[in-house]
């Protein structure tokens, strides 16, 4: 397992250290939702209908935003060549890339997304719900992203690229992940079942989506 | 029998067979769907003339999804045994698959305005289309993108099967959510739930949008064959000369 441990602290290390780290995707993140009540306007029982909805949705769009550099970086400078020949476990291997890479640029996300939806005026209960459900959808995101990425990668201007690969496949987690944080809001019971079914999501993701993204490089390494 | 028809040739004589009774089959089809759907059958009870609009938007919207699973199917015969024909078969499909799905949501939203009040609702069947249509965009894109064609061909291969995950989303999203859309009422365990003098029109219909798709597909497989026969003969044809330029001199 060490071998896939150096791997994955290489990823959270090249991640935090050579590409801004946190920072890129928590930047994207507080702009949009900042920008959101200048857009649809400043009334307060508005802003706390489309909070928790809002959160999910800028989440996503911040996670595509590093989700180019994973794999494109690797295939640009041959490393990803050197992973196919290394012998070890691909699936494995990819899906310890994709989560140090998480772990090192998307930790703020439930953070900026609990005090977004506070900032909001969403009550601190279903802010709170939403921002676990943000948690638990961040291993299907970061792992579509990565697919996608994979898919791209080398390819010229590859983000506008991986947007359009990407999420439509998002449209599971989004609509469970934002819906546990709708219905915390509204009160009725389906939110923690929508919380479960983010889980449940990421779960599956985690399964199938390593197995994807060595297809698509072995694809594009040919 | 992959292996039988992956023969450029052999696939050449049966496409020329099927390409005609496809297109007469078609034509024919499409004459009796069109007569019965607007002429030989009934208004509806409730919903009066405009249900007329369904005979042309749930076999557009059956097609498009009936293409995005060919689409995944050829994909992954190519995947698998890497016959170029599948992957040809693959990128052709792609944009047909993406006008039928552009035809379903236009011709949809023409029959929600008279039926629900609106031209267009953010339901999980109209919008699991609209991500349907995005999919297919992000293949042909994809493809467009890689220039090598055999890493387009494999890389498109592995999209086109992971995205067969939203096609079971399209099929069951009306009965997973609850919403403008009617649920399935004609393929179901206990039979069809609609009217026969509605169902034999749309049946027909049905059939002849598949005729007519099978005659494109056919069709524009066969001159993608033929061109990149050329193209083959075009570049032996210019290695001879260069051969012959470099033995005069």
């Amino acid at each position: 397992m060490s071998a896939f441990g150096a791997i994955f602290s290489r990823e959270a290390g090249l991640a935090w250290a050579g590409g801004g780290g946190p920072a890129g995707p928590a930047a994207f993140f507080l702009g949009a939702i900042t920008l959101a009540p200048l857009a649809i306007g400043p009334a307060a029982d508005l802003l706390v209908a489309v909070g928790p909805g809002i959160m999910g949705f800028a989440a996503l769009l911040s996670v595509l935003q590093s989700a180019d550099r994973l794999f494109g970086d690797d295939h640009a400078d041959g490393t990803a060549e050197l992973y196919l020949l290394s012998g070890l476990s691909l699936p494995w291997l990819v899906l310890a890339k994709v989560m140090g890479q998480a772990l090192a640029t998307l930790w703020p996300l439930p953070v900026i997304g609990l005090l977004g939806a506070m900032m909001y005026g969403v009550p601190v209960l279903p802010a709170c719900v939403g921002a676990l459900a943000l948690l638990a959808a961040i291993p299907a995101l970061s792992l579509i992203a990565g697919f996608a990425g994979a898919l791209a990668a080398g390819v010229r201007r590859s983000g506008l690229l991986i947007a359009l690969i990407a999420t439509p496949m998002m449209v599971p987690v989004l609509i469970f992940a934002a819906g546990a944080g709708r219905s915390a809001l509204a009160g009725d019971e389906r939110a923690l079942a929508n919380l479960l079914l983010t889980v449940a999501v990421s779960l599956g993701t985690t399964a199938l989506a390593p197995f994807g993204i060595v297809a698509a490089l072995r694809s594009r390494l040919g | 029998m992959l292996s039988y028809f992956s023969n450029p040739q052999r696939f050449d004589q049966l496409a020329r067979a099927l390409i005609p009774v496809f297109g007469v089959l078609a034509v024919l089809l499409l004459a009796v769907g069109v007569w019965l759907a607007l002429l030989g059958s009934p208004p509806d009870y409730q919903q009066g003339e405009t249900i007329r609009i369904m005979y042309v938007h749930v076999p557009a919207a059956y097609m498009a999804m009936a293409l995005y699973a060919a689409l995944a199917v050829a994909s992954f015969v190519y995947f698998v045994w890497r016959h170029a024909l599948a992957d040809t078969a693959a990128e052709i499909i792609a944009p047909i698959g993406a006008v039928f799905t552009v035809l379903a949501l236009f011709t949809g939203s023409l029959w929600g305005k008279p039926m629900w009040g609106t031209w267009w609702e953010w339901d999980a069947r109209m919008t699991s289309v609209l991500v349907l249509l995005l999919v297919y965009l992000g293949y042909m894109a994809l493809r467009a993108a890689l220039e090598d064609t055999q890493q387009a061909a494999r890389t498109g291969a592995v999209l086109a099967m992971a995205g067969i995950v939203n096609l079971v989303i399209v099929k069951f999203s009306v009965d997973w959510w609850s919403s403008l859309h009617q649920p399935a009422s004609i393929i179901r365990l206990d039979g069809p739930t609609i009217h026969a003098s509605q169902l034999w029109p749309l049946l027909v219909m049905i059939l002849a949008y598949t005729c007519f798709a099978g005659w494109l597909v056919l069709y524009r497989l066969r001159s993608q064959a033929i061109r990149r026969r050329v193209r083959t003969l075009q570049r032996q044809r210019e290695q001879a000369a260069r051969a012959r330029e470099e033995v005069v001199s």
